[in-house]
């Protein structure tokens, strides 16, 4: 007899626990990438006075899997010339850091695959390797507007991070902690975007949409300037990765965003899954709007505004936080 | 004025002897013959006068090629046509592109059309064909391309050169509204140099004008502008009234002011979705087509069309228009006024867009001369040239309004100037439509075939983009012995370059997008 039990024992709890995670992570990624095209396309519809899809199913809830469907069955056309390991490889390193940062978000107050005592760490860490994807999906693609899209987007990425970290630290200097359930834990006492953490809370939220590459910080792939800049070349399936990988940074960075100044899980009468949702998808849903209302900002002016103006703010901001700790 | 500029040129230029010509019957006031020993002088003697080369254009009588010069001024309307007479086997003249920058791409076009050397030119290549074509087009009699000529015209290749990073924007590409192509010189985000290539929409409207009679050519003229599409008929039928001494009944001229402005309109609307679309902002693209469609919706009603409309006859028009279309117009006044808050709200006052339009793309005062340019890109440099006030044309001269004007002449003044304008053209609709009377709409009496007398004519409308020029001669038969069309967009985009030099990308793309391009129009 091989009963349940025995497997586990075999394997141990905590294994059972990781697959079963990443399980789950996998189909969060897949529902909420689906989810957030159908929600996108019916949020653009409806700022650009259209009604958005509705033949396929009922409000068009069927669209995203015709659309995925469709990307599924287009031929997967790869351009002469280009650099072929590399062309390959970046469609599937854009994947790796989204499903890592998954991990240690808690979704609810027991809804979490691991909660590592560096959790925010670990997100920062690993989303950074995103715009290692685009650079090689630039390079490889051996076109010019690819190129251009892939520079833009490095150094957008290096000038982002910085005040994105610095508007993290106060959070963690007050809460104590690097792990992103002791985190929402403090915030019983009051969420942190009105704890005197408000700024913290405006600069992260333009520095993630800088970080996603969305409007109006698109840069890396401004259509009016690059067509469709780093994924220019890429088309089938390989594109679709690089949609699905967009979609999950939104809602890693509203995650986060929720987890670190909204107070994450906590709410009243609703579970916490709930809130957490709730919470998340307003954030996603304002990116969004910004997408469909404001023009692109020019490459230096973007980079100005990281240097010259977020960096500083959020800098202030972390000594005066910690000077009141200390006192 | 004009007997000024006669007596002054006399003084001048010793050799030259101007004729003053009725305006009214050709359309410039002065007519002087120039040789190739002074046309060089006479062109440095309009640049110092603040005239600027309306139009340049070549005829061949066979005999001999004309290469006409139309000189015009911004602040007083003094048209002047300067002819020089060139031999017509290996025909070469003296290029003045060093003293007008736009005459380079003038000068090219004779040159590939018409096989007219310029020497001192730098860069003698294609500029609307492509090297299949191994004879002059608009030459009468047929004369194939010398093997030297051809390997000059084909000299451009960027492609072949090894050093810098060179990009082509187009001919497929998001922000080049058509099929323009710009091959940039690029170091980083910078450009260092920027050359449009043309030709890519080419149809040779002209010489299929040199194949058919008056009324066969006239639904060509909606499929050059396709968004101005009636002020292209406008300007191509009033025209043809002038050489043939038509006259329009009232009515139909209110007519057709009105709806030459509700053209404008429309025209200015997909502009402003189309900018802001370019500057990544793509939801305004949705809101403007929303009200451009109410215009489209009363003008299907009352020409049968809603893009290449035919609506204008000579002499007249093809049918009238009903209460239904009064009050049409009427409901579509109150709601684009109504609209001119929300997009003020929306767009000027936007951070962004003031960060990526202000102070990008400067012209100064020497453009509108060096270049011609027109239209709303001078009048953002406060210059307030408008063929409708300077030589009024339809009803403009009965009706009260004003000129849009900028100060600076940057992207930011192009795009306040055209919601301007929009502004003051509801005004003039409005105005127009309390004065029109009743009355017959086309002219009586008029022959089947159309047979002008003798001569030439060159006549102006103000299309949305600006000065819409029709150069005609005639010799007396019912098919135009040459039909030049000067067209704004093209003088516009001849700027580029110099305006593009040193930008980021981005900007070179705004401003690109402030012109309002038209490319079918460039490429004719």
């Amino acid at each position: 007899m091989c009963s349940l039990d025995n497997i586990i024992q075999a394997v141990g709890k905590e294994v059972i626990r990781l697959i079963l995670g990443l399980i789950g992570v996998l189909v969060v990624v897949v529902v909420n990438a689906l989810v957030l095209t159908w929600v996108e396309r019916k949020v653009s519809g409806h700022m650009q006075r259209r009604i958005g899809p509705k033949e396929v199913g009922p409000y068009g809830l069927i669209q995203p899997f015709a659309d995925g469907l469709k990307l599924l069955a287009k031929e997967l056309l790869t351009p002469a010339n280009v650099d072929k390991p590399l062309y390959y490889l970046a469609p599937v390193i854009v994947f790796i850091p989204v499903l890592v940062s998954f991990i240690v978000i808690p979704f609810d107050g027991f809804l979490q695959v691991k909660d590592i005592n560096v959790g925010i760490l670990v997100i920062l860490a690993f989303s950074s390797l995103s715009v290692l994807s685009i650079l090689t999906a630039g390079w490889g693609s051996n076109n010019k507007y690819s190129l251009i899209g892939a520079t833009r987007s490095v150094a957008q990425n290096i000038a982002y991070e910085i005040p994105l970290l610095l508007s993290l630290l106060p959070v963690i200097f007050m809460a104590n902690s690097f792990s992103l359930r002791d985190i929402v834990e403090v915030q019983r006492q009051g969420w942190f975007v009105w704890r005197w953490q408000f700024f913290a809370f405006l600069i992260y939220f333009i520095s993630a949409t800088a970080e996603t590459n969305r409007t109006p910080f698109d840069l890396p792939e401004a259509e009016s300037e690059l067509v469709a800049g780093f994924h220019t070349e890429y088309s089938g399936m390989r594109f679709a990765l690089f949609f699905l990988a967009e979609y999950t940074n939104i809602f890693i960075a509203s995650a986060i965003a929720t987890t670190f100044f909204l107070g994450g899980y906590l709410g009243p009468v609703l579970p916490g899954i709930v809130w957490f949702f709730i919470k998340t998808y307003f954030l996603v849903f304002v990116i969004m709007w910004f997408r469909w209302t404001f023009p692109r900002v020019r490459f230096d002016q973007l980079l100005n505004f990281s240097w010259k103006i977020l960096i500083p703010v959020a800098f202030a901001n972390l000594i005066v936080t910690g000077g009141i700790l200390k006192l | 004025m004009v007997k000024e500029i006669a007596e002054k040129i006399k003084e001048s230029i010793s050799s030259v002897e101007p004729h003053i010509t009725p305006y009214e019957l050709r359309g410039y006031h002065l007519f002087i013959e120039a040789t190739k020993s002074n046309i060089i002088e006479i062109a440095n003697f309009f640049k110092r006068s603040g005239f600027y080369l309306a139009d340049m254009c070549c005829v061949d009588y066979i005999d001999y090629l004309e290469i006409v010069y139309l000189f015009n001024n911004h602040s007083k309307v003094c048209r002047i046509k300067v002819a020089l007479k060139v031999e017509p086997d290996k025909p070469s003249a003296p290029t003045i592109s060093h003293i007008y920058n736009i005459a380079h791409w003038y000068e090219r076009e004779i040159h590939e059309f018409f096989g007219v050397l310029f020497d001192g030119h730098s860069f003698m290549t294609y500029l609307f064909l492509h090297d299949q074509i191994d004879f002059y087009p608009l030459r009468k009699k047929q004369i194939p391309v010398p093997e030297e000529d051809k390997k000059l015209l084909n000299s451009f290749k960027p492609e072949e050169q090894e050093d810098g990073f060179f990009l082509n924007l187009g001919p497929q590409h998001p922000s080049t509204h058509g099929v323009l192509r710009v091959v940039v010189k690029m170091n980083g985000e910078y450009i260092l140099e920027a050359i449009p290539v043309l030709g890519y929409l080419h149809r040779m409207h002209e010489k299929m004008a040199e194949n058919r009679t008056y009324q066969q050519f006239y639904p060509n003229a909606a499929r050059m502008d396709y968004l101005g599409a009636l002020n292209f008929n406008l300007g191509y039928v009033t025209t043809v009234e002038k050489l043939c001494g038509i006259e329009v009944p009232e009515r139909a001229q209110y007519i057709r002011t009105i709806t030459c402005e509700l053209n404008r309109i429309s025209s200015h609307l997909l502009w402003l979705g189309a900018f802001l679309a370019d500057l990544g902002g793509l939801t305004p693209f949705l809101y403007t087509f929303d009200d451009r469609e109410q215009i489209l919706d009363i003008l299907e009603a009352v020409t049968g069309s809603r893009l290449t409309y035919s609506y204008f006859r000579f002499g007249g028009l093809f049918n009238d228009v009903d209460d239904d279309f009064v009050d049409g117009v009427k409901k579509f006044i109150n709601r684009l006024r109504s609209r001119f808050g929300m997009y003020e709200r929306l767009v000027t006052g936007n951070v962004i867009f003031i960060n990526r339009v202000k102070d990008i793309g400067v012209m100064d005062y020497t453009y509108p001369i060096r270049y011609g340019c027109s239209g709303p890109v001078i009048r953002s440099l406060g210059i307030p040239f408008d063929i409708r006030k300077h030589e009024p044309y339809g009803v403009y001269d009965r009706i009260d309004f004003k000129v849009a004007q900028g100060t600076n002449g940057d992207n930011m003044d192009r795009y306040l100037v055209r919601i301007q304008e929009m502004e003051i053209s509801l005004d003039i609709i409005e105005k127009a439509l309390k004065d029109m009377p009743s009355g017959p709409i086309n002219a009586e009496k008029l022959p089947k075939k159309l047979k002008p007398p003798k001569g030439d004519i060159y006549h102006t409308v103000e299309s949305p983009r600006g000065e819409l020029g029709v150069y005609i001669v005639s010799d007396e038969s019912d098919i135009p012995y040459r039909m030049r069309w000067r067209v704004p967009s093209y003088s516009n985009l001849m700027t580029f370059p110099e305006l593009a030099r040193g930008t980021l990308i981005a900007d070179a793309i705004a401003t690109l997008g402030s012109y309002d391009l038209v490319i079918p129009e460039i490429d004719r």
